[in-house]
């Protein structure tokens, strides 16, 4: 081998940049969780004994522990929205988002059940929490690589974390329902407790939130069989918050002293980490396992939850709400597709609504399938000229 | 049921073990009667065995009438019932379109019927009598020296995994035997075998001696070659049927995908003797299975 094969000093640099570039475009792009996805299906169906086998060792880790972490996300990102100079503080700004997720929760749940029951075949009927899911990122993404920016994007942000704050609710509620407590509330009492005492002392590193709140409401929760991955749901809203602008997938000022800015920051990576370790452990199906969830949730989420926002949305603005200024109608036809897509939050949902079995594959399989959802909205945004495809288009 | 009787009834059953290794293939079905040799003692149990079979169509009343003639010569106590038992409506008027009326002499007999819940059976027909599940979703009986656990693979939760594990730990019977409505190992076309219940119950199948594993979910019938040492039965063709879906592969000892089907199985001693009959009356599969040593 001559020195000549050996690659330039420049283009190593160039090729360290562009590898870093490509991580970071990964991370900022919530790619890690589609990947893990993709490497889950094609694993699975190649190799299952050995894919299952994994992913039966890793699931307890990643789906009960791992994901406390991303919840806690979400739960920081709905409370700073609702603080004043967030979108959610005031009614005006987010009633008809709120509407317009209600409306599309309804769609698909109706779908749904219609299908399930169509098909006779009602072990599959407390999964229409699932067909409602919506993955905030993929929708927030398509949204804003069809209109750039536009008033759809806050929009489609507003109404994706609605709607997934009802479906976890529905879940916690269904679980409250069928699960007989063993002991766990005065354990969640006094975590919470432990929680407010810290905000009192004001305490602003969230260590102590999470390291000794945390633990607690998890083991609340498990004993009282809850999901344990919304242990720090109830621990989140007593760290200390500042407001925030809607667009959450861009960067924020660096406020070192900030607790939660601080949280944010240091489990940024661990959170992608979680995420791409949930794709891996949850998005493996053998795809022959297709069956009548499958479809259900399908329609539900492709047909039912877009009709559902769309007439929610046009029964609101007929009560006297009005759309967003820029926003018309042919682009929330756009912004309903868009919602199609399930994915990471479809396969949490359906992970904690079904124990492993054929039935969770079936389910899973629809959610991988609501991928769907990205043509359909990138060929309505065409057929209806809208954002990117307008022949004027409209940017703020 | 008298001595005599029980020698006849083992005598029928091994009517086709004789031509084991030719009813194993395909295309080969063997008419029951031929080749008779009993080894089978009176006080061995007897029971048959249906799946997949709540159509509620013609089929499934053809495979009653069979099961009720094959009684008179193997008069077996009872029928466990691998999942999928009730297909479409499941209003009270349908339990006995679909279960009392094609069963009805089996039924007027005295035979019971053990069921697990398929992916078509709401899970409230657990609290059904002829199903004698006594409200659960899994749950475990004896006769003889044969220990049955039922599971339902639909929804394979920790609970139900710590309790099988705990079940068939504590089983001091000889025999154990587990069925659900999912097929761990099958050459169905449509499903296949479930990989992923298959990495969480194998390992407990294994461990604790079972022998053999029923499973439906597949309309066809089917026979594997021992998988670490476990025989696992395919019976999904009682009522509903997928002609021609059988993917014959190594895994594949026997099957048959062209009718319905139910077997007729007998334990004496360490032994399984077991025949799969057609609608038509044909024996398509038979042979002997012998226990696994719990050591």
């Amino acid at each position: 081998m001559t020195t000549h094969a050996l690659p330039h000093p420049a283009a190593l640099a160039q090729s360290r940049h562009t590898g870093g570039a490509l991580f970071h475009f990964t991370i900022e792009h919530f790619l890690l969780l589609p990947i893990g996805g993709l490497i889950a299906l094609v694993w699975a169906n190649l190799r299952p004994e050995s894919y299952f086998t994994l992913s039966h060792n890793l699931s307890f880790v990643v789906n009960e522990i791992g994901m406390a972490l991303f919840f806690a996300l979400i739960t920081q990102e709905i409370v700073e929205e609702l603080m004043p100079g967030g979108a959610l503080h005031t009614w005006k700004r987010w009633t008809l988002p709120a509407v317009a997720a209600v409306g599309g929760l309804a769609g698909s749940t109706l779908v749904y059940l219609a299908y399930v029951a169509w098909r006779y075949e009602a072990v599959l009927l407390p999964g229409w929490p699932v067909a409602g899911a919506i993955d905030i990122a993929f929708a927030y993404f398509i949204v804003k690589a069809i209109f750039r920016r536009h008033a759809a994007v806050p929009f489609v942000l507003l109404l994706a974390i609605t709607a997934d704050a009802l479906g976890m609710f529905a879940i916690a509620a269904r679980q409250a329902f069928v699960n007989v407590g063993s002991g766990g509330s005065a354990l969640m009492a006094a975590a919470v407790a432990c929680a407010f005492i810290f905000r009192q002392m004001k305490v602003r590193t969230f260590w102590p939130y999470l390291v000794i709140c945390g633990p607690m409401s998890w083991w609340a929760l498990y004993l009282d069989g809850f999901h344990p991955a919304f242990a720090l749901v109830p621990i989140v809203p007593f760290l200390p918050h500042v407001p925030r602008s809607l667009d959450a997938f861009t960067d924020t000022p660096d406020r070192r002293h900030d607790s939660v800015r601080h949280f944010e920051r240091l489990s940024r990576y661990p959170v992608q980490a979680v995420l791409c370790l949930f794709g891996l452990v949850n998005a493996g199906v053998l795809l022959s396992g297709y069956g009548t969830g499958t479809w259900a949730l399908l329609s539900a989420a492709v047909i039912g939850k877009p009709i559902g926002i769309l007439a929610a949305t046009g029964l609101a603005v007929a009560l006297g709400l009005r759309l967003p200024i820029r926003l018309h109608w042919r682009d929330l036809v756009v912004v309903a597709l868009a919602t199609s897509g399930g994915f990471g939050f479809g396969l949490f949902f359906a992970t904690a609504v079904f124990p492993v079995g054929p039935i969770l594959a079936e389910l899973k399989i629809g959610v991988i399938a609501t991928g769907v959802g990205v043509p359909l909205a990138f060929a309505a945004a065409r057929a209806v000229h809208a954002g990117r495809f307008g022949r004027h288009a409209h940017h703020a | 049921m008298n001595r005599s009787a029980a020698l006849v009834a083992s005598a029928v059953l091994l009517a086709g073990v004789g031509a084991w290794n030719a009813a194993a293939q395909p295309g080969l079905p063997q008419q029951a009667g031929a080749a008779i040799t009993s080894i089978a003692r009176p006080e061995s149990l007897r029971f048959a065995v249906v799946g997949d079979a709540g159509s509620g169509e013609a089929a499934q009343y053809d495979v009653g009438r069979q099961m009720s003639a094959a009684r008179e010569t193997f008069p077996f106590e009872f029928v466990i019932a691998l999942g999928d038992n009730m297909y479409g409506r499941q209003e009270p008027q349908d339990f006995v379109t679909k279960f009392e009326k094609p069963y009805e002499p089996l039924l007027a007999a005295g035979v019971r019927f053990f069921g697990a819940l398929g992916n078509h059976d709401r899970q409230e027909n657990r609290f059904y009598p002829g199903f004698n599940m006594a409200g659960e979703r899994f749950y475990t009986f004896v006769r003889q020296d044969v220990r049955f656990v039922v599971l339902d693979t639909n929804l394979l939760d920790p609970k139900q995994l710590a309790w099988a594990e705990d079940t068939l730990n504590a089983a001091p019977e000889a025999w154990k035997i587990v069925y659900f409505h999912h097929p761990l190992y099958s050459d169905g076309g449509r499903h296949g075998s479930n990989v992923e219940l298959r990495v969480r119950l194998e390992p407990l199948l294994v461990r604790y001696g079972v022998s053999v594993v029923f499973a439906g979910h597949e309309h066809i019938y089917e026979r594997t070659v021992p998988q670490k040492g476990i025989t696992y039965f395919v019976e999904g063709a009682s009522g509903q049927l997928r002609k021609g879906d059988l993917q014959r592969s190594p895994l594949t000892a026997a099957g048959f995908d062209q009718d319905r089907t139910f077997m007729l199985v007998e334990l004496t001693g360490d032994r399984m003797l077991f025949r799969t009959i057609s609608r038509t009356g044909v024996t398509v599969d038979s042979g002997v299975i012998v226990r696994r040593s719990t050591t």
